[in-house]
């Protein structure tokens, strides 16, 4: 056994070593697939928990009209606090609403505005946040409402465009998948033809079909081995270097379970592939 | 030790290789094949070693039906069959010593058993100072040699081998002859194919001929034409 496992050793790394510009692009093209797979995991963990802390968080705002009277504004918010899916509310005057604007809007607009332009606010936030739609279609059309906001509708966008990325990305991670498979099926069959006089000996001699085939098998393992490994490393370093909203980051547990999945579809494309090379090329 | 009975052979484009081939071989026994091109010499080698399966009839080595092995079995039949090619067959990246040590390493021999047996070998066929030089730098005699010691370093039962001196000058054939004969001296059964007239008939072992996939001869003592017979 240990004389098996020194030669199956040695034969693997010459062969990689012997073939290293297709190791090398088979590596490569392993990586970049691996890692658009890892980025559309990530993307999706961090979209499923960033909309769950804006769900926790969710604001009914209830825009006034500028020009809303006294009267109005008193009689929306005896209605507001008689409604059992509000749990309570902030009154925000014209002027505190002015304050606010001119730090959001930029320079140009920010100066036009006036303080009577300026809308005043009820900010409330709902018993149950998916309520925040009900405070909404009940209070559209009461007289001295400019607007009621719910931030439902941008969660629900950020996650339509979120989808779509995340749609592209598995798709382009598919094609690469595939060629990088390929790519490793025909590092296999180059390293089988250069050795064909051994495989021929070894066979005359009485070596065991395993005793062959193993080495190229090894070789293609560690071949996806090392792209996912290269994945893994590119993925871990982007999330935690750029600079992401904060919602958007992930537990360590989350990373490291999006990076087992990456390394182990590194290691199945690897055996795949050489697998299909030696079934197809290694005539034993 | 070989027994083939009522042993038939037909390629897919219809040549027929062997016909009805009927024939003992003992343990220890030194038989030539012999026939021209075509003549299903190589067939009847490459169905010792299982490379190809009879349509009719069976093959049994030292007891066994080889046609019942399981696949996976086959490459411990190997293990017991040496084989000797006329080019040799030799990796041109090896030295002599290693090339040898190959065919026990391939299958599973300790490094222990390695450095005890290939010297040992290389002795056997005239070979020790040689053991650093690669392929290339040796003649044909010699490279010949070490193919022999190759298929002999495992101690097999049975030594095939198909024309070893086909690419050899005569005093180079001679060489290999009487080391062919000292191998055969330790109880392994050789089985030569050869067109070399004249090896086959200073030797005077048994001869098998074949004709287009028939035998037509087998000769205790025998020579190389059939016509020659008559003559002695």
């Amino acid at each position: 056994m240990r004389v098996y496992f020194r030669y199956a050793f040695k034969e693997t790394f010459s062969n990689l070593w012997r073939n290293r510009m297709m190791t090398v692009a088979a590596v490569l093209t392993v990586a970049v697939s691996l890692s658009l797979v890892g980025g559309a995991l990530l993307l999706k963990q961090s979209a499923a928990q960033a909309s769950f802390q804006w769900q926790q968080g969710t604001r009914v705002t209830v825009w006034m009209q500028p020009t809303a009277s006294t009267g109005e504004i008193s009689t929306i918010k005896t209605q507001l606090a008689t409604m059992p899916i509000v749990k309570d509310c902030v009154y925000f005057t014209q002027a505190q609403d002015f304050q606010e604007a001119k730090k959001l809007l930029p320079l140009p607009e920010s100066s036009v505005l006036t303080v009577a332009e300026v809308p005043s606010s009820y900010q409330c936030v709902p018993t149950v946040p998916s309520d925040a739609f009900l405070v909404r279609s009940t209070l559209s059309n009461e007289p001295g409402i400019y607007e009621v906001t719910a931030p439902n509708k941008q969660i629900r966008e950020m996650n339509k465009v979120i989808r779509v990325m995340q749609i592209i990305f598995l798709a382009l991670a598919g094609v690469l998948f595939f060629s990088a498979m390929v790519l490793i099926l025909n590092t296999i069959r180059m390293a089988i033809f250069s050795r064909r006089r051994e495989v021929s000996v070894m066979k005359l001699v009485g070596a065991t079909n395993w005793f062959i085939r193993i080495p190229y098998i090894t070789e293609g393992f560690i071949q996806g081995l090392l792209g996912s490994i290269v994945a893994v490393g590119a993925v871990t370093a982007l999330h935690t270097w750029y600079p992401l909203p904060v919602q958007f980051k992930l537990s360590t547990a989350d990373l490291l379970g999006s990076n087992a999945v990456v390394l182990i579809m590194g290691a199945v494309i690897g055996s795949v592939g050489s697998a299909i090379a030696i079934r197809r090329f290694l005539d034993v | 030790m070989i027994r083939f009975e009522n042993v038939s052979k037909t390629y897919k484009n219809g040549t027929s290789a062997l016909k009805d081939i009927t024939l003992d071989i003992d343990k220890g026994e030194f038989v030539f094949l012999v026939g021209a091109s075509g003549s299903g010499k190589t067939t009847f080698l490459r169905l010792l070693l299982r490379e190809e399966l009879p349509d009719r009839g069976r093959i049994l080595e030292a007891g066994r039906d080889i046609g019942d092995l399981p696949k996976w079995r086959v490459p411990y039949l190997r293990r017991n069959i040496g084989c000797v090619f006329q080019d040799f067959r030799l990796l041109p990246n090896k030295s002599v010593f290693e090339n040898v040590a190959f065919a026990l390493e391939v299958i599973g021999r300790p490094r222990s058993t390695v450095e005890s047996q290939v010297p040992q070998i290389l002795e056997l066929v005239g070979l020790t100072d040689k053991s650093k030089n690669l392929p290339h730098e040796l003649s044909g005699g010699e490279q010949q040699r070490v193919a022999i010691a190759r298929a002999f370093v495992n101690r097999p039962l049975i030594l095939l081998a198909d024309e070893p001196t086909g690419n050899l000058d005569p005093t180079n054939s001679e060489s290999i002859m009487a080391l062919l004969e000292r191998i055969n001296r330790t109880g392994t059964t050789v089985v030569m194919a050869t067109h070399d007239k004249g090896l086959v008939d200073r030797m005077r072992r048994r001869v098998v001929e074949l004709d287009r996939g028939e035998m037509i001869r087998d000769q205790v003592r025998g020579v190389y034409g059939i016509d020659e017979v008559g003559v002695l």
